[in-house]
């Protein structure tokens, strides 16, 4: 267990911020115990982050690959809007919506697919062209506001969202974890088996290791690369699912740089940028390092401008611990 | 390995660093009553604008006043999320009054609840939270400034002339409500609003619009700006046209900053500006109520000021 831990060096720089968070806690007024070690705040945490969570884990397939998407950030605030208006504006059903977010999601992660891997376009700028389409498409939909009962006329539900929007938010009673962090450590996990043990996880190594090797070795590079974009921007749909539950209004805006989150999270995590190297479980890691030290610097109220310093010296010192594996 | 710790290192420094300026929370223990103090918790939606980062400074003002209060900031850069963790961290660190500008009403609305469900009084400033759950809300009058800055256009220009409008984001209610407010103001007169555009409350779309404006418009009487940036960048594009117009145009904004709008009117930049008080002050003022005990009012709606050159030196005058 420990032999396998060894070369999870984000470990380390995990417990470096844990230790940290138990040292520069606020103490309850009440009854003086520190709130960083409260079992809520330690629930809350990854509660926080399980939108950024749910978008670095479709990120990291991609960076596996080699590529990078920053189309998720758009395609959570499309998603969060269409799922608000589905719901709040037509009235339908929980499941037939979440249907229809993810399937439009894959959509757009297919384009992605398709403009990088048929037509050869850098992933950064075909996902750039994403971003922005979705983003507008977002609202184009919501006619330009944000989607919340009798915001329109028309609107199905007038009074107050479908009860769905607090279930996914409030935590389970006797298990003390929301179904949305349910939903991202889900997800996760079993990516991590996907890509550990299937052809699709090998195939996605080789290309991202040696994209020429791969392809000579008969591996099909471009039907890999459709699968990997459209399960990105499948799990940036999902995100948007939760970020529209959580805020209870569909916001076009939503989401707006949180792919800048995802890709720190991944690479603190320790996946290469490069690609081929990596995996999802040093995802998860870099998920809870990027959660762990906001947490900390929002309980103890730190000042903005100390704060974006702090939280760019973190990242660099949990890419240093990184590089030492390789040293 | 050395490395390593180094890092380390740095790192403990640069939070030791932060943590140095932290107020401590204060651990009322038994005892200890002879001088009660009190935590606020400050929940700003955006400190990224500059009236936003003057309602905060004009909490810090009025709170430094009070030796028994310590505040909190916490600024959630926009995200409506962050601004709901906020909220649960002041709750858990049971402080004993929160004030918050909400980013948007819906989010906010349940953990302003669970506050309020944890005996914590909740002041809300500027923006409402959906329902009636929470102690107060204090804002300004949005129609209400519109329409003073209406009727002093009327009355400045006699009655009649023809106008540009540089509205703010259309798609917010303070936006809508600075229009419609204006129009209420200028009813009845022969004041023409003879071009108008949405620059977002942005200098540089202001500049844009109005260079647009200069050049379809051969004659333009006055300029109404939603903000004050606004009305700056309509001055910067009548000044950029070399013809000296922005010596006869009349340029009016709103919002009254101390660093922005009244220093521009100090200059003789712009007319005159209207403030939208940030309510800071009165924030400070309810909450040493709350704490006596006193019942304070659901609703606390501010009123405006106007500066002008003559009096922009002594703090303007009440409208």
């Amino acid at each position: 267990m420990l032999a396998s831990l060894g070369q999870y060096r984000g470990v380390i720089a995990l417990l470096v911020v844990f230790v940290l968070g138990c040292v520069y806690t606020p103490v309850a007024r009440d009854t003086g115990l520190p709130i960083f070690l409260s079992l809520r705040t330690q629930l809350d945490i990854l509660f926080e982050y399980c939108e950024y969570g749910l978008l670095a884990t479709g990120m990291t397939l991609v960076i596996l690959s080699g590529g990078i998407d920053l189309s998720v950030s758009s395609v959570l605030g499309f998603s969060a809007t269409l799922f608000a208006l589905l719901t709040v504006g037509y009235g339908w059903g929980i499941p037939a919506a979440v249907a229809a977010v993810v399937a439009c999601g894959i959509v757009a992660g297919l384009i992605n697919g398709v403009l990088a891997a048929r037509f050869r376009i850098q992933p950064f700028v075909a996902t750039l062209a994403m971003m922005t389409a979705a983003r507008g498409a977002a609202k184009l939909v919501s006619g330009g506001i944000k989607v919340q009962p009798a915001a329109q006329p028309w609107y199905r539900l007038t009074e107050d969202t479908p009860a769905f929007f607090r279930w996914m938010t409030t935590a389970l009673p006797g298990l003390g974890i929301q179904p949305a962090t349910l939903l991202f450590l889900a997800c996760i996990l079993v990516m991590a088996l996907v890509v550990k043990h299937t052809s699709y996880g090998r195939k996605l190594y080789a290309i991202g290791g040696n994209e020429e090797a791969a392809r000579l070795a008969g591996i099909p590079v471009a039907r890999v690369k459709l699968q990997t974009y459209a399960l990105c921007a499948a799990f940036a749909a999902l995100a948007g699912i939760v970020n529209c539950c959580r805020q209870d209004i569909g916001d076009p805006e939503a989401g707006f740089t949180f792919e800048l989150d995802a890709i720190a999270a991944t690479v603190i995590g320790g996946t290469s940028l490069m690609g081929g190297r990596g995996g999802m479980m040093f995802t998860l890691i870099g998920v809870l390092i990027m959660a762990y030290i906001n947490k900390i610097l929002s309980l103890n109220a730190v000042a903005i401008d100390r704060r974006m310093i702090i939280q760019a010296v973190i990242i660099v010192v949990a890419v240093l611990i990184q590089r030492q594996r390789r040293g | 390995m050395k490395r390593l710790a180094t890092a380390v290192a740095a790192l403990a420094i640069v939070l030791a660093g932060c943590q140095a300026k932290k107020p401590e929370p204060v651990v009322n223990g038994p005892g200890k009553e002879q001088a009660r103090k009190y935590v606020i918790g400050m929940s700003q939606c955006n400190r990224g604008e500059p009236w936003r980062v003057q309602m905060d400074t004009d909490i810090a003002e009025a709170a430094k006043a009070h030796q028994e209060l310590t505040v909190l900031f916490k600024d959630a850069q926009n995200k409506a999320e962050m601004q709901q963790s906020h909220v649960r961290e002041f709750i858990q660190q049971k402080v004993d009054l929160i004030i918050i500008s909400p980013k948007e009403a819906r989010p906010l609305t349940k953990p302003v609840e669970e506050a309020m469900d944890a005996n914590i009084p909740v002041i809300v400033l500027d923006r409402k939270v959906e329902g009636d759950k929470y102690t107060c809300f204090i804002g300004a009058d949005n129609v209400k400034i519109g329409r003073e800055a209406g009727k002093y256009l009327v009355e400045q220009l006699g009655g009649k002339g023809d106008i540009v409008e540089l509205k703010g984001l259309m798609t917010s209610t303070p936006g809508q409500e600075r229009h419609n407010g204006f129009m209420e103001g200028i009813a009845g007169s022969q004041i023409k609003i003879v071009f108008d555009a949405d620059c977002q409350w942005l200098e540089p779309y202001a500049q844009r619009e109005m260079k647009s404006a200069l050049s379809r418009f051969p004659k333009i009487d006055a300029v109404y700006g939603h903000n004050d940036p606004s009305a700056h960048g309509a001055y910067l594009a009548a000044r950029q046209e070399g013809k000296g117009r922005e010596k006869t145009i009349k340029f009016i904004g709103i919002d009254a900053l101390p660093h922005e709008g009244v220093r521009y009117v100090k200059d003789g930049l712009l007319t005159a500006t209207f403030q939208y008080p940030t309510g800071g002050r009165e924030a400070i003022a309810t909450a040493l109520k709350i704490f006596k005990g006193e019942t304070v009012e659901k609703t606390i709606t501010l009123g405006t000021r106007i500066f002008t050159k003559d009096d922009a030196e002594t703090g303007g005058k009440p409208l």
